[in-house]
Protein backbone atom coordinates (compact mmCIF):
# COMPACT_ATOMS: atom_id res chain seq x y z
CA UNK A 1 0.00 0.00 0.00
CA UNK A 2 1.45 3.80 -1.04
CA UNK A 3 2.16 5.61 1.75
CA UNK A 4 0.49 9.04 1.92
CA UNK A 5 2.73 12.14 0.77
CA UNK A 6 2.65 13.67 3.99
CA UNK A 7 4.42 10.71 5.71
CA UNK A 8 6.54 10.69 2.84
CA UNK A 9 7.58 14.20 3.14
CA UNK A 10 8.20 13.49 6.79
CA UNK A 11 10.26 10.60 6.43
CA UNK A 12 12.53 12.85 3.77
CA UNK A 13 12.80 15.78 5.91
CA UNK A 14 16.12 14.53 7.22
CA UNK A 15 17.97 12.05 9.39
CA UNK A 16 15.64 12.38 12.32
CA UNK A 17 11.56 11.71 12.34
CA UNK A 18 11.02 15.86 13.62
CA UNK A 19 13.59 17.17 11.25
CA UNK A 20 12.83 19.89 8.89
CA UNK A 21 11.51 19.50 5.42
CA UNK A 22 13.20 20.83 2.55
CA UNK A 23 9.79 23.05 0.78
CA UNK A 24 9.79 25.17 4.05
CA UNK A 25 7.67 23.56 6.04
CA UNK A 26 7.78 24.00 9.80
CA UNK A 27 9.94 21.80 12.05
CA UNK A 28 8.84 20.33 15.21
CA UNK A 29 11.06 20.25 17.90
CA UNK A 30 11.39 16.96 20.13
CA UNK A 31 8.89 16.67 22.91
CA UNK A 32 9.69 13.37 25.04
CA UNK A 33 6.23 13.51 26.55
CA UNK A 34 4.45 12.87 23.18
CA UNK A 35 3.39 9.13 22.21
CA UNK A 36 5.08 8.26 18.72
CA UNK A 37 1.78 8.28 17.68
CA UNK A 38 0.93 11.78 18.40
CA UNK A 39 4.30 13.24 17.31
CA UNK A 40 3.70 11.81 13.79
CA UNK A 41 0.26 13.01 13.54
CA UNK A 42 2.21 16.46 14.61
CA UNK A 43 4.58 15.75 11.59
CA UNK A 44 1.91 15.03 8.91
CA UNK A 45 -0.34 17.96 9.70
CA UNK A 46 2.06 20.77 9.38
CA UNK A 47 2.71 20.23 6.18
CA UNK A 48 -0.45 19.17 5.38
CA UNK A 49 -2.02 22.45 6.48
CA UNK A 50 0.83 24.28 4.11
CA UNK A 51 -0.29 22.06 1.32
CA UNK A 52 -3.95 23.80 1.75
CA UNK A 53 -2.90 26.89 2.16
CA UNK A 54 -1.27 26.69 -0.83
CA UNK A 55 -4.09 24.80 -2.65
CA UNK A 56 -5.62 27.48 -5.05
CA UNK A 57 -8.78 25.56 -5.67
CA UNK A 58 -9.45 26.29 -1.80
CA UNK A 59 -8.77 29.92 -1.82
CA UNK A 60 -10.87 30.35 -5.31
CA UNK A 61 -13.84 28.00 -3.96
CA UNK A 62 -14.02 30.19 -1.00
CA UNK A 63 -13.68 33.16 -2.61
CA UNK A 64 -16.15 32.47 -4.61
CA UNK A 65 -18.71 31.23 -2.42
CA UNK A 66 -18.51 34.46 0.18
CA UNK A 67 -19.28 36.50 -2.73
CA UNK A 68 -22.54 34.14 -3.82
CA UNK A 69 -24.01 34.04 -0.38
CA UNK A 70 -23.17 38.24 -0.61
CA UNK A 71 -25.24 38.02 -3.58
CA UNK A 72 -27.98 36.26 -1.88
CA UNK A 73 -27.23 32.81 -2.91
CA UNK A 74 -26.83 30.77 -0.17
CA UNK A 75 -26.95 27.38 -1.65
CA UNK A 76 -24.63 28.17 -4.46
CA UNK A 77 -22.35 29.20 -0.95
CA UNK A 78 -23.04 26.04 0.84
CA UNK A 79 -21.61 24.59 -2.54
CA UNK A 80 -18.32 26.20 -2.88
CA UNK A 81 -17.65 26.76 0.83
CA UNK A 82 -18.59 22.83 1.69
CA UNK A 83 -16.43 21.79 -1.43
CA UNK A 84 -13.46 24.12 -0.15
CA UNK A 85 -13.89 22.88 3.59
CA UNK A 86 -14.14 19.08 2.50
CA UNK A 87 -10.79 19.86 0.55
CA UNK A 88 -9.16 21.25 3.21
CA UNK A 89 -9.76 18.80 5.89
CA UNK A 90 -9.49 16.19 3.64
CA UNK A 91 -5.79 17.27 2.74
CA UNK A 92 -5.34 18.36 6.91
CA UNK A 93 -6.77 15.75 8.54
CA UNK A 94 -6.60 12.51 6.14
CA UNK A 95 -3.28 13.55 4.57
CA UNK A 96 -5.06 13.30 1.56
CA UNK A 97 -4.02 14.79 -1.61
CA UNK A 98 -3.20 12.41 -4.54
CA UNK A 99 -2.00 9.75 -2.52
CA UNK A 100 -5.05 8.87 -0.91
CA UNK A 101 -6.37 8.03 -4.17
CA UNK A 102 -3.74 5.06 -4.52
CA UNK A 103 -6.07 2.50 -3.52
CA UNK A 104 -9.30 3.84 -5.27
CA UNK A 105 -10.33 1.93 -8.26
CA UNK A 106 -10.52 2.77 -11.96
CA UNK A 107 -12.52 5.39 -13.52
CA UNK A 108 -16.30 4.07 -13.38
CA UNK A 109 -17.24 6.19 -16.40
CA UNK A 110 -15.71 4.87 -19.56
CA UNK A 111 -16.54 6.50 -22.62
CA UNK A 112 -17.94 4.65 -25.67
CA UNK A 113 -19.76 5.35 -28.51
CA UNK A 114 -22.77 3.70 -27.64
CA UNK A 115 -22.77 4.84 -24.09
CA UNK A 116 -21.98 8.27 -25.28
CA UNK A 117 -25.23 8.20 -27.12
CA UNK A 118 -27.24 6.69 -24.89
CA UNK A 119 -26.02 9.16 -22.20
CA UNK A 120 -26.72 12.53 -25.04
CA UNK A 121 -30.37 10.81 -25.29
CA UNK A 122 -31.08 10.96 -21.59
CA UNK A 123 -29.66 14.47 -21.25
CA UNK A 124 -31.78 15.49 -24.16
CA UNK A 125 -34.98 14.00 -22.17
CA UNK A 126 -33.76 15.45 -19.31
CA UNK A 127 -33.35 18.80 -20.35
CA UNK A 128 -36.56 19.14 -22.01
CA UNK A 129 -38.79 17.80 -19.13
CA UNK A 130 -36.63 19.90 -16.67
CA UNK A 131 -36.65 22.95 -18.98
CA UNK A 132 -40.57 23.33 -18.23
CA UNK A 133 -39.65 24.30 -14.80
CA UNK A 134 -39.61 27.80 -13.47
CA UNK A 135 -36.06 28.81 -13.45
CA UNK A 136 -35.04 29.26 -10.03
CA UNK A 137 -37.57 27.44 -8.45
CA UNK A 138 -36.86 24.79 -5.87
CA UNK A 139 -37.84 21.46 -8.33
CA UNK A 140 -35.01 22.78 -10.66
CA UNK A 141 -33.00 23.91 -7.93
CA UNK A 142 -33.43 19.73 -6.95
CA UNK A 143 -33.12 18.80 -10.56
CA UNK A 144 -29.45 20.57 -10.95
CA UNK A 145 -28.57 19.76 -7.44
CA UNK A 146 -28.93 16.00 -7.94
CA UNK A 147 -26.55 14.86 -10.94
CA UNK A 148 -24.20 17.50 -9.33
CA UNK A 149 -23.84 15.95 -6.49
CA UNK A 150 -23.46 12.54 -8.32
CA UNK A 151 -20.53 13.52 -10.03
CA UNK A 152 -19.23 15.57 -7.44
CA UNK A 153 -19.14 12.64 -5.61
CA UNK A 154 -17.53 10.04 -8.65
CA UNK A 155 -15.38 13.39 -8.84
CA UNK A 156 -14.61 12.81 -5.19
CA UNK A 157 -13.46 9.07 -5.45
CA UNK A 158 -11.86 8.79 -8.52
CA UNK A 159 -13.74 7.56 -10.40
CA UNK A 160 -14.28 9.72 -13.64
CA UNK A 161 -11.84 11.23 -16.19
CA UNK A 162 -9.24 9.48 -18.23
CA UNK A 163 -6.02 9.89 -16.06
CA UNK A 164 -3.71 10.61 -19.10
CA UNK A 165 0.13 10.24 -19.03
CA UNK A 166 1.78 12.98 -17.12
CA UNK A 167 2.87 15.21 -19.89
CA UNK A 168 4.91 18.57 -19.27
CA UNK A 169 2.75 21.29 -20.17
CA UNK A 170 3.98 24.65 -22.18
CA UNK A 171 4.20 26.97 -18.76
CA UNK A 172 3.20 29.93 -21.61
CA UNK A 173 0.12 28.48 -23.00
CA UNK A 174 -0.96 27.59 -19.73
CA UNK A 175 -0.77 30.88 -18.46
CA UNK A 176 -2.27 31.99 -22.10
CA UNK A 177 -5.12 30.22 -21.02
CA UNK A 178 -5.40 31.30 -17.23
CA UNK A 179 -5.44 34.71 -18.36
CA UNK A 180 -8.32 34.42 -20.05
CA UNK A 181 -10.34 32.70 -17.19
CA UNK A 182 -9.14 35.21 -14.65
CA UNK A 183 -9.76 38.16 -16.91
CA UNK A 184 -12.96 37.23 -17.68
CA UNK A 185 -13.73 36.13 -14.28
CA UNK A 186 -12.76 39.59 -13.01
CA UNK A 187 -14.50 41.38 -15.95
CA UNK A 188 -17.23 39.37 -14.20
CA UNK A 189 -16.65 40.34 -10.99
CA UNK A 190 -16.54 43.82 -12.19
CA UNK A 191 -19.58 44.06 -13.41
CA UNK A 192 -21.26 42.50 -10.50
CA UNK A 193 -19.46 45.28 -8.60
CA UNK A 194 -20.84 47.87 -10.56
CA UNK A 195 -24.55 46.80 -10.21
CA UNK A 196 -26.64 49.07 -7.82
CA UNK A 197 -26.39 46.32 -5.75
CA UNK A 198 -25.34 42.62 -5.30
CA UNK A 199 -28.88 41.98 -5.93
CA UNK A 200 -30.03 43.76 -8.75
CA UNK A 201 -29.34 43.96 -12.24
CA UNK A 202 -27.52 46.62 -14.58
CA UNK A 203 -28.18 47.20 -17.96
CA UNK A 204 -25.22 49.06 -17.90
CA UNK A 205 -23.07 46.77 -16.76
CA UNK A 206 -24.66 43.50 -17.46
CA UNK A 207 -22.85 40.12 -15.68
CA UNK A 208 -23.26 36.90 -17.86
CA UNK A 209 -25.96 35.75 -16.40
CA UNK A 210 -28.00 38.82 -16.79
CA UNK A 211 -27.65 38.87 -20.56
CA UNK A 212 -28.53 34.91 -20.61
CA UNK A 213 -31.97 35.92 -19.17
CA UNK A 214 -33.75 36.64 -22.26
CA UNK A 215 -32.58 33.42 -24.18
CA UNK A 216 -33.71 31.27 -20.76
CA UNK A 217 -37.12 32.73 -20.18
CA UNK A 218 -38.21 30.45 -22.37
CA UNK A 219 -38.63 26.27 -22.12
CA UNK A 220 -36.98 25.80 -24.72
CA UNK A 221 -33.96 28.01 -24.12
CA UNK A 222 -33.70 26.59 -20.77
CA UNK A 223 -33.29 23.13 -22.37
CA UNK A 224 -31.23 23.51 -24.57
CA UNK A 225 -29.03 25.59 -21.78
CA UNK A 226 -29.67 22.16 -20.08
CA UNK A 227 -28.49 20.43 -22.29
CA UNK A 228 -25.20 22.11 -23.12
CA UNK A 229 -24.87 21.91 -19.21
CA UNK A 230 -25.09 18.58 -19.14
CA UNK A 231 -23.12 18.08 -22.26
CA UNK A 232 -19.98 19.88 -20.62
CA UNK A 233 -20.31 17.76 -17.75
CA UNK A 234 -19.67 15.24 -19.69
CA UNK A 235 -16.64 16.68 -21.48
CA UNK A 236 -15.42 17.17 -17.81
CA UNK A 237 -16.13 13.55 -17.08
CA UNK A 238 -14.73 12.40 -20.21
CA UNK A 239 -11.14 14.39 -19.48
CA UNK B 1 -19.90 53.40 -27.18
CA UNK B 2 -22.31 53.06 -24.30
CA UNK B 3 -21.33 50.93 -20.99
CA UNK B 4 -24.04 47.95 -22.32
CA UNK B 5 -21.79 48.12 -25.74
CA UNK B 6 -18.79 48.24 -24.23
CA UNK B 7 -19.32 45.22 -21.68
CA UNK B 8 -20.32 43.34 -24.44
CA UNK B 9 -17.30 44.02 -26.30
CA UNK B 10 -15.09 42.87 -23.77
CA UNK B 11 -17.15 39.55 -23.18
CA UNK B 12 -16.82 38.98 -26.75
CA UNK B 13 -12.81 39.62 -27.04
CA UNK B 14 -12.85 37.44 -23.94
CA UNK B 15 -14.31 34.69 -25.81
CA UNK B 16 -12.21 35.10 -29.36
CA UNK B 17 -9.22 34.94 -27.64
CA UNK B 18 -10.18 31.57 -26.29
CA UNK B 19 -11.18 30.47 -29.53
CA UNK B 20 -8.03 31.22 -30.65
CA UNK B 21 -5.58 29.87 -28.00
CA UNK B 22 -8.16 26.80 -28.98
CA UNK B 23 -7.38 26.93 -33.01
CA UNK B 24 -4.19 27.33 -32.49
CA UNK B 25 -3.74 24.81 -29.90
CA UNK B 26 -4.88 22.54 -32.42
CA UNK B 27 -1.77 23.20 -34.73
CA UNK B 28 0.85 20.22 -34.47
CA UNK B 29 3.37 22.64 -34.07
CA UNK B 30 1.82 24.49 -31.20
CA UNK B 31 3.25 24.47 -27.89
CA UNK B 32 0.06 25.64 -26.57
CA UNK B 33 -2.15 23.21 -25.09
CA UNK B 34 -5.98 22.74 -25.53
CA UNK B 35 -8.44 23.62 -23.40
CA UNK B 36 -9.01 19.80 -22.91
CA UNK B 37 -5.60 18.80 -22.26
CA UNK B 38 -4.74 21.79 -19.86
CA UNK B 39 -8.18 20.51 -17.88
CA UNK B 40 -7.32 17.09 -18.03
CA UNK B 41 -4.12 18.13 -16.63
CA UNK B 42 -5.61 19.60 -13.45
CA UNK B 43 -7.91 17.16 -12.91
CA UNK B 44 -5.07 14.46 -12.13
CA UNK B 45 -5.70 15.59 -9.06
CA UNK B 46 -8.20 15.49 -6.24
CA UNK B 47 -8.02 18.76 -5.37
CA UNK B 48 -8.62 19.80 -9.17
CA UNK B 49 -10.62 17.18 -9.98
CA UNK B 50 -13.30 18.18 -6.98
CA UNK B 51 -12.93 22.09 -7.87
CA UNK B 52 -13.29 21.68 -11.94
CA UNK B 53 -16.36 19.71 -11.18
CA UNK B 54 -17.84 22.39 -8.29
CA UNK B 55 -17.19 25.15 -11.06
CA UNK B 56 -19.99 22.66 -13.44
CA UNK B 57 -22.35 22.79 -10.94
CA UNK B 58 -22.04 26.43 -9.49
CA UNK B 59 -22.95 26.69 -13.41
CA UNK B 60 -25.61 25.35 -13.50
CA UNK B 61 -26.88 26.61 -10.12
CA UNK B 62 -26.04 29.96 -11.19
CA UNK B 63 -28.06 29.26 -14.62
CA UNK B 64 -31.28 27.94 -13.56
CA UNK B 65 -31.69 27.20 -9.45
CA UNK B 66 -32.21 29.10 -6.47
Amino acid sequence: MDEPPGVAEADMSGGTPLGGSDDGSPSFPSDPGLSEVETDRRIRVGPAAIRVARDPVVTILLLAGIFDGLSGNPVHAVLLIGVAVALAADAVVRFGGDGAEASLGGPFVKAGKLRTAVLLAIAAIYAVLIGRLPRYSWPMTVAVIVPGTVVLALAWLGRIGRRPETTKLDPGGVLAWLAVFVGLALWELTNLLLQPSFTTDSYAHPTLSVLSDPFLASPVGRAIGLFLWLALGWLLVDR
Amino acid sequence: MSSHALTLVVYLMFGLAGLTLEIRARSPRSRIPSLGTAVGRVMRTRSGRVGVIAGWVWLGLHFFAR
